[in-house]
């Protein structure tokens, strides 16, 4: 009988993940071929342009701060693991980026995490920024990678990037997860008065927003996750819905908000276009327009603030 | 997870066996394998090229160098009853996709202990989806019922 309980106990505590992670791979299988990216960028440097973003896919998103580009979470494979397909492929070329001032990752997971993608920029950038742990969970590259604590800045020519603190979960390979308990982090870069947020991924952490505002009270641009939203009660801890990306938009007192983090890869139980169209339907209520909550398309560029 | 409970967990994978086909001279049978990794170094990560035990996969297939154990359980050929023995060895892991994520491949050589004496084996490995899954074949030539033995290694973490 105690057994029994036991059993019950523990599938109880099980299944709800099983089930959720049987529909995404149930997904995957069935997930429809590459989507094309209609009108890439062959050359992505912006003259006029002082503040620029373009939406590469997922947490991929290549930034011009005037004269200097960084990159974020780049991941440009079309499958993740071996297993998640790419459902729209990467909105632009590896070989098309220019020459780089630093790359981030923000944790070590599958999809922001792509060592065949740090191959293709290997020599377009010099440094490679990444939070604590993970340094020894990366192979040797030709670039530097450099570990930031929360709250440590890497300087070079101007430009600074200092790691803030998110709430997500590190590891990469399940297990490790227990043990890279440091190891995921947002950023933030700053460039000739110019100030950017990256989330990464993040769940909603209100006081780690308000002390990057603290610290930042004058963000030019947010980039927030918006996805995956369903399963809530799964997905609570680690991600924030469109709403809560919203609320942190608020909180981090950013200008502009550009969303990230949907429909390039499934992880969820949204359906396609799901995230977005919520965090439209919140828009409208919050009354926020297009200008300051900007949803690009993969392979869109915006230039935010003009010379 | 608590890293106590994450080492508890670590230890009860170890447990998950790699099934093994047994090809004697005269016969075929089965078995398992488990693995373990007392040392390893790794020459192809960016830091903490020292580990032990606990062996994150992109260490061991990025290119490293191993000490293994390796216990393993013959049995299922007919006329034959199981029996037990046990291997030690160094084995090279190289990339061959994606730092070794993808796709790796691995050679070794070990001394086997066994109920009838011991000897020298050679394997040969290739392994993919995170070194989670992989094919080895060790040949042991002075082995007796078990000359070639292919194993279809499961190794989480």
């Amino acid at each position: 009988m105690r057994a029994k309980s036991v059993i019950i106990l523990i599938l109880s505590l099980t299944l709800p993940s099983c089930g959720f992670a049987w529909r995404a791979l149930k997904k995957n299988l069935s997930a429809p071929p590459e989507r094309a990216v209609a009108h890439k960028l062959a050359d992505p440097r912006r003259p006029e342009a002082r503040l620029s973003a373009l939406w590469i896919g997922h947490a991929t998103v290549l930034l011009q701060l005037d004269d200097r580009f960084v990159l974020t979470d780049p991941v440009f494979s079309h499958t993740l693991a071996q297993a998640s397909p790419r459902l729209v492929e990467p909105g632009l070329d590896p070989d098309r980026i220019p020459p780089l001032a630093a790359v981030v990752v923000s944790h070590m997971h599958f999809d922001h995490l792509s060592f065949g993608s740090l191959d293709a920029i290997e020599q377009r950038t010099p440094v490679v920024l990444v939070p604590p742990g993970v340094r020894a969970n990366m192979p040797r590259y030709s670039f530097e990678i450099r570990a930031l604590e929360s709250w440590a800045s890497y300087e070079h020519d101007g430009l600074r990037v200092t790691a803030v603190p998110v709430q997500h979960v590190g590891g990469r390979y399940a297990l490790d997860t227990a043990f890279e308990t440091r190891a995921f982090t947002g950023y933030v870069f700053e460039y000739h008065g110019l100030s950017v947020y990256f989330g990464g991924d993040t769940g909603y952490i209100p006081s780690a927003f308000k002390a990057t505002h603290a610290r930042f009270p004058t963000l030019s641009l947010a980039l927030l996750p918006i996805c995956p939203d369903a399963p809530r009660d799964f997905m609570q801890y680690t991600h924030i819905s469109p709403n809560q990306a919203l609320d942190a938009f608020a909180l981090l007192g950013a200008q502009r908000m550009i969303p990230i983090h949907f429909d390039t890869y499934i992880n969820s139980d949204d359906a396609p276009g799901a995230c977005p169209k919520e965090l439209r339907a919140r828009m409208q209520a919050r009354g926020l327009s297009d200008e300051q909550v900007s949803i690009l398309a993969i392979g869109e560029q915006r230039v935010l603030i003009e010379r | 997870m608590s890293p106590a409970a994450a080492v508890g967990l670590w230890a009860v994978a170890q447990l998950v066996p790699s099934p093994q086909l047994v090809i004697g001279e005269k016969h075929v049978g089965g078995g398992l394998r488990w693995q373990l990794t007392p040392i390893l170094y790794s020459f192809g990560i960016a830091a903490r090229p020292w580990r032990t035990f606990l062996v994150s996969p992109i260490a061991r297939h990025s290119g490293s160098v191993e000490l293994h154990v390796s216990p393993e359980w013959a049995c299922c050929a007919p006329d034959e009853r199981s029996s037990w023995l046990v291997r030690a060895g160094l084995r090279l892991y190289l990339p061959l996709l994606e730092h070794g994520e993808k796709l790796s491949w691995s050679i070794g050589g070990a001394y086997y202990r066994a109920a009838g004496g011991g000897g020298a084996s050679a394997d040969l490995g290739v392994f993919t989806f995170n070194g989670a899954f992989g094919l080895n074949v060790t040949v042991s030539p002075w082995l007796t019922r078990r000359e070639v033995i292919t194993t279809l290694t499961i190794r989480l973490f």
